[in-house]
């Protein structure tokens, strides 16, 4: 093993041998990620339309028709559907009554009482009952049409049943005109929280396990290492490919594990990889300049949770960039963790490209090698102080 | 194996080191003997090739010795004043970095690291994490780390510091040991009797620059070459000591009422004759005892300073 393998080597193997590191890096993000997909999940793009009132025909009506144009519907109390759309735990409610339902079974018309939720995905939904609402009432009035014309009800109803069994009904797809709710079309249940915690992990376990770094020095073993027959310039190349190991196998680790255990998406594979490869080599390098200008570990330790959180925060690792106001957005643009998020999306959703990623990539590289440069100047510095 | 010329270090107006030269041969051992402060780590740094000298040059085994440069590096082992060993790596694996940082490989790398542990006594707890050792089992693998790729030229500076004296002595046998199979050794110490015990020559530092340099018995001339012989006993003792300031080796004679105490040109030589003396003159001696200076009188006479506060 060269020695710049061994330095490497050495740190990653101290990196993993932290206990409470093992927590943190390997399991925290991934109950995060099953959290927040449980959390956001039932499926998320799934409209949910709770439906209040006594059984009926026209509720069973609705319930079906909703259900096959893939709408979770649920039947409840109107108190109980009320609280759920307060809550937004479902989207739209339909209130109905016993007038109603006897209305329908009468062919009569009924009105429904409909309500719709705030959040954003509700409009999109209250078109779905609408749809659903018209396809039960054109039913209704060609049974009326036939039974109106001398056909008896059964027979009516089936030769219904035939004619939709041939004809290829136009499906009607709702096509959403809401950016945001567009902009996460594509993502599984715990796609989004994936690509997010990857990006806020990997880079704040890099920036605190920079503390190795700065005990390489306090433990005096700098000045045993440059005794060795062993460049500077090895010595600094060590380190930058150690932190970007701690931050690989970390990124590997969580890309691996959430395919595995949750099923996400990661797109093209070798996309998602090099994406990750780039940031995981900007968290390498921002971890050389914290580890050599920072002398105490608890300091390292706090600037490297503040950092990472903030800078996670701002680069939509937290709430999603998309629902950021356009300045803020626009700040965000200065996190490496915006770019990779960008890039990832793009791949995991609309299945970007190399040509359609360029850009982040570049951007990424492009910081990775600005901070590299800092970063092996700043250690070097540092490894001269400790002698 | 070792050269170094009018080495010079400055730390803004203080100079620390000023003019060092002295050179040390394969399987000797030269110690740098001088009080904290002395400047004895700052020459080893510059002699490992840590920091750069002022002024003043270091050749080892022939090539010159910079920071920069590697070449030489190959030929030392240091063993730093400070502990440089990992807390969160085991024995072994700290033998086994160091030794990947000095390009052995392999099979060879692990022979040789049981060949230490076996040496400074750890080989039962090489895979325990340093941070669980004693002081002194850490301060043996200190200098294990700079014995495993079998260096030309050994630098130990303060080996024995905090160390009790059982694995004191057993690190003292090492390099002895070493020291016999060939391996040159420079040692820096404030303790006299390591310096005594071990050293082929020795350089006296104080305020950075080299006192005296040479075997112990050479320093210790330097001093004037004077013994003290105490006698102890009864009889005449005034009688005695008048006949014992007739003699030529002796220069002056005290009394202390219990006995005499001589100051003598060459004590080991005068002996027979000053005790017979004694004997003639009607003093029963009883006990003599024969103090040669030592290493603390010699930086006493040359700085008037003690070698420990
Ligand atoms: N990096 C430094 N910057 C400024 N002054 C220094 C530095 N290193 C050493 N000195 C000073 O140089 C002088 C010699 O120090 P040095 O460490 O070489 O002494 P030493 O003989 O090894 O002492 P000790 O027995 O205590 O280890 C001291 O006055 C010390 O304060
Ligand atoms: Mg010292």
């Amino acid at each position: 093993m060269s020695p710049l393998l061994a330095i490497a080597a050495v740190e990653l193997r101290r990196f993993l041998r932290d206990r409470s590191n093992i927590f943190f890096v390997f399991i925290f993000p991934l109950m995060l990620i099953l959290l927040l997909g449980s959390q956001f999940g039932a499926g998320s793009g799934q409209g949910k339309v709770a439906i209040a009132g006594p059984e009926s025909g026209l509720a069973s009506a609705l319930a079906a028709e909703l259900r096959s144009a893939g709408v979770a519907v649920t039947a409840s109390g109107a108190d109980a559907a009320r609280a759920d759309l307060s809550r937004g735990r479902t989207d739209v409610a339909l209130f109905l009554d016993e007038a109603d339902g006897q209305a329908y079974e009468a062919g009569r018309t009924a009105e429904l009482g409909v309500v719709m939720a705030s959040q954003s995905s509700a409009q999109a939904v209250l078109q779905q009952v609408r749809t659903a609402v018209q396809a039960v009432s054109l039913g209704r009035g060609q049974l009326a049409a036939l039974a109106g014309a001398g056909v008896p009800e059964a027979n009516a109803r089936q030769a219904l049943d035939r004619a939709a069994a041939q004809t290829a009904v136009p499906t009607v797809e709702i096509v959403d005109t809401n950016e945001v709710t567009r902009a996460f079309r594509g993502l599984g249940r715990f796609d989004l929280g994936a690509a997010q915690q990857v990006l806020l992990f990997v880079f704040l376990s890099s920036l605190t396990g920079a503390v190795t770094l700065i005990q390489g020095r306090r433990f005096g073993v700098v000045g045993r290492v440059m005794s060795a027959p062993v460049s500077s310039g090895q010595v600094v190349a060590g380190q930058a490919l150690g932190r970007f190991a701690i931050a690989a196998v970390q990124g590997g680790f969580i890309m691996a594990g959430t395919a595995l255990l949750f099923g996400v998406e990661w797109g093209n594979l070798w996309l998602s990889a090099l994406v990750l490869v780039l940031f995981c080599a900007v968290s390498a390098a921002a971890a050389m300049i914290i580890g050599s200008v920072i002398d105490h570990d608890s300091a390292a330790a706090g600037v490297g949770v503040g950092g990472g959180l903030v800078l996670g925060g701002l680069g939509g690792c937290m709430v999603p960039p998309e629902f950021f106001p356009d300045t803020l957005a626009a700040i965000s643009y200065a996190t490496p963790h915006r770019w990779a998020y960008d890039a990832l999306a793009a791949i995991q959703r609309r299945g970007g490209t190399l040509g359609d990623i360029l850009p982040q990539l570049g951007v990424l590289a492009a910081m990775a090698a600005a901070l590299l440069l800092l970063g092996a100047w700043l250690l070097r510095r540092s490894l001269n102080r400790a002698l | 194996m070792l050269a170094v010329h009018s080495l010079t270090k400055r730390f803004g107006e203080l100079t620390a080191v000023d003019g060092v030269s002295f050179h040390i041969r394969a399987g000797e051992t030269y110690g740098l003997l001088g009080p904290n402060g002395a400047g004895k780590t700052t020459i080893i740094s510059m002699v490992a090739g840590l920091i750069p000298a002022n002024d003043g040059t270091v050749h080892v085994a022939g090539r010159p010795m910079t920071p920069a440069g590697t070449e030489a590096k190959r030929t030392i082992g240091l063993v730093p004043q400070e502990l440089a060993i990992y807390p969160d790596l085991t024995a072994r694996e700290n033998l086994l970095f160091f030794g990947r940082l000095q390009g052995i490989t392999g099979k060879e790398l692990t022979r040789r690291a049981d060949e230490v542990l076996e040496l400074i006594g750890l080989a039962d707890r090489a895979g325990d994490l340093t941070k669980k050792y004693s002081g002194g089992m850490k301060r043996r693998l200190n200098i294990g780390i700079g014995l495993l790729h079998r260096p030309g030229l050994l630098i130990l500076d303060e080996p024995t510091v905090g160390v009790d004296p059982q694995s004191r002595n057993a690190i003292l046998e090492s390099v002895e040991r070493l020291s016999v199979e060939g391996m040159a050794v420079l040692y820096t110490t404030h303790y006299m009797e390591e310096a005594e015990r071990l050293c082929d020559r020795i350089a006296i530092i104080d305020e950075g620059r080299i006192q005296a340099e040479g075997t112990r018995d050479e320093l210790i001339t330097l001093t004037g070459g004077v013994d003290r012989i105490n006698l102890r006993g009864g009889g005449s003792m005034a009688r005695a000591a008048e006949a014992l300031r007739a003699l030529p080796a002796v220069r002056r004679v005290d009394s202390d009422g219990t006995g005499l105490l001589l100051t003598v040109s060459d004590g080991p030589t005068a002996l027979a004759g000053i005790v017979t003396g004694a004997g003639h003159a009607g003093m029963s001696v009883t006990s003599v005892e024969v103090v040669r200076p030592d290493l603390e009188s010699v930086f006493l006479h040359l700085t008037g300073k003690a070698l420990r506060d």
